[in-house]
């Protein structure tokens, strides 16, 4: 494999491998939203912190973010710090403080709420970089009548497509996906993800408190755009046309348990780079979820997530004397599950593949882009409960391992290196990270 | 003389059991009343005095007049509910939807039909005050 594609591979696994360290960190629990409503952070998220949410969480979501305690306006403003001790396989191990957030977040009015995440990301040696983070604003309307049935019907502009789900499972709202060389569209791990470099939206409905649809569609940024909200525009998405966002679900809050069964599809033109013929890509998916709540002293939450991506290419080059393909497919695969005592002590197991067809252009050395890892989380969060410190804000220290068994479609050697020069083997991007968040 | 003793007697035991089986009806465990208050309840409310959510605080809920505690934006519907919270009204109340209970509430509730349950809910609710 010739030196540079290495280096893009190696790129491509750093970047995976952020992408799962953010995950592990990353926080959805928003004060701000605490002090508005009078809940404590465990009413809508099961650890305290989130990202995961409880039924209730998700019918806050539903109506944008708009409940309230009625008393009175509150500053919609939020904060979090984390500070990260990271010891990677290979490489020196760091401490530093690696990401400080503000939040803009709450409601408006009755029908206006929302989310707004900026994120400053210490990128090494202090070097710091502030981006747009999540985005989703919304107009709801509530409490409306549709053949007798209660009806919630909104408008949601954010810049990940499946970020404002409710379930939460998709990838771009758990921010968990399996680190991927050739990953779906709906991917935030994927390269060149759309994940917060897309702008769009749709306008979803509730039915009958169970059935739950949404229908949109998003336009890449302007890479000079991308720039100014703290891109890289090495990691532009592309250019997108002709793209559609739909979903549908069907979700039971029983009290005690709650299941999940849906779909999801996203149709799109891409030009990547933007000058290039466009790919047709579509990806179809499903997901299915379960909580035991009971009386919220032992929950446990379960979801799978599967999603296959069909690609017909606009080109097909030759690489290395090798002609591409001009179709292929991507499927990425999650299954997390996580037990929470007293909604303060908590263990998430997370099983992530990411598979794709041969090609042995696209995917050099071995032809297959395959990855496998695995996140294991052990976490304490003593606040953000109704009878804990404080209900409102909260702490939580983590220790997460990384673990990565397959990429780019091989154990060992995983960048095809040649005999006499450093060999990566898959084991070596395994990491742990001890980390503390203060959200307030 | 025995026989008006007797149709008395008969009379007292029958009312006793009905007393009884009144009391056997409402006769809720609070310590499991307070599961059920987690299950059902915590999200919107707290027992803390003073504490609203989304719902109302209901610390002293028993015996307080509906629509009553200051501070707090109940509908139009609640506020003109001219009842007490008694556990009999807290049982009716709460045995269905709350919308069905109270036409125009904001309170979303579709009722707990689980006679065991909701007596215990209640003795806990009774023994927050």
């Amino acid at each position: 494999m010739p030196p540079s594609l290495i280096r893009r591979y190696v790129r491509r696994a750093a970047y995976a491998l952020a992408l799962l360290l953010f995950a592990s960190n990353s926080a959805h629990a928003i004060p701000a939203y605490a002090r508005q409503t009078g809940s404590a952070c465990a009413d809508c998220h099961a650890g305290a912190y989130g990202p995961a949410l409880t039924p209730y969480g998700m019918r806050f979501k539903l109506n944008g973010y708009t409940d309230t305690d009625g008393q009175g306006t509150k500053i919609p403003v939020a904060a979090q710090i984390i500070g990260t001790r990271t010891v990677p396989e290979r490489g020196d191990s760091t401490t530093q403080l690696t990401e400080a957030d503000v939040y803009l977040a709450g409601r408006i009015s009755d029908h206006l709420g929302g989310f707004v995440k900026v994120e400053t990301d210490n990128n090494g040696n202090d070097h710091y970089n502030t981006k747009l983070s999540n985005l989703d604003l919304r107009f709801v309307a509530k409490d409306l009548k549709i053949a007798g049935r209660e009806t919630t019907i909104g408008v949601s502009v954010n810049n990940s497509p499946g970020f404002d789900d409710p379930i939460g499972a998709l990838p771009n709202a758990s921010t968990l996906g399996p680190p991927a060389v050739s990953g779906t569209l709906l991917n935030l791990s994927s390269a060149n993800s759309l994940y917060n470099k897309v702008i769009g939206g749709g306008v979803y409905a509730l039915y009958d408190n169970d059935w739950y649809g949404e229908i949109g569609s998003y336009n890449t940024m302007p890479t000079s755009m991308q720039d100014h909200l703290g891109y890289n525009p090495a990691s532009d998405p592309g250019h997108l046309s002709d793209t559609g966002y739909f979903r549908f679900a069907y979700m039971k809050d029983m009290k005690r348990q709650f299941f999940s069964a849906g779909v999801v599809a996203l149709t799109t033109k891409r030009q990547l780079p933007r000058n290039a013929p466009s790919d047709d890509i579509t990806d179809l998916g499903y997901d299915l979820t379960y909580q035991f709540l009971g009386n919220r002293e032992n929950i446990v939450q379960v979801s799978y997530v599967n999603i296959l991506e069909q690609r017909d290419y606009g080109s097909t080059p030759t690489i290395n004397g090798i002609a591409a393909k001009s179709s292929g497919n991507a499927r990425d695969q999650t299954l997390s599950v996580t037990y929470t005592f007293k909604q303060s002590y908590a263990l998430q197991l997370a099983h992530l593949i990411s598979t794709g067809s041969q090609d042995a252009a696209r995917y050099p050395p071995f032809g297959k882009p395959d990855s496998t890892a695995n996140l294991i989380s052990l976490y304490w969060t003593p606040f953000g409960k109704d009878d804990s410190f404080t209900s409102i804000a909260n702490l939580k220290i983590a220790a997460t391992w990384f673990r990565f068994t397959r990429f780019n479609g091989a154990s060992a050697n995983i960048f095809g290196a040649p005999p006499g020069t450093l060999i990566t083997n898959a084991k070596d991007l395994d990491a742990f990270t001890l980390s503390a968040s203060v959200a307030f | 003389m025995s026989k008006a003793i007797f149709a008395k007697a008969a009379h007292y035991a029958v009312m006793m059991g009905v007393l009884g089986y009144g009391a056997a009806v409402h006769a809720g465990d609070a310590d499991a009343g307070k599961d059920v208050f987690k299950q059902e309840c915590s999200e919107c409310h707290t027992v803390k005095e003073g504490k609203n959510k989304k719902g109302p605080s209901l610390f002293g809920i028993v015996g307080r007049n509906a629509g009553s505690l200051s501070g707090f934006d109940y509908s139009d519907a609640l506020k003109n509910a001219k009842w007490v919270w008694t556990e009999d009204k807290l049982h009716w109340y709460l045995s269905q939807p709350a919308k069905q209970a109270n036409p125009g509430t904001k309170m979303k509730y579709p009722g707990l039909d689980n006679a065991k349950q909701l007596d215990d809910l209640i003795a806990y609710l009774q023994s927050n005050h």
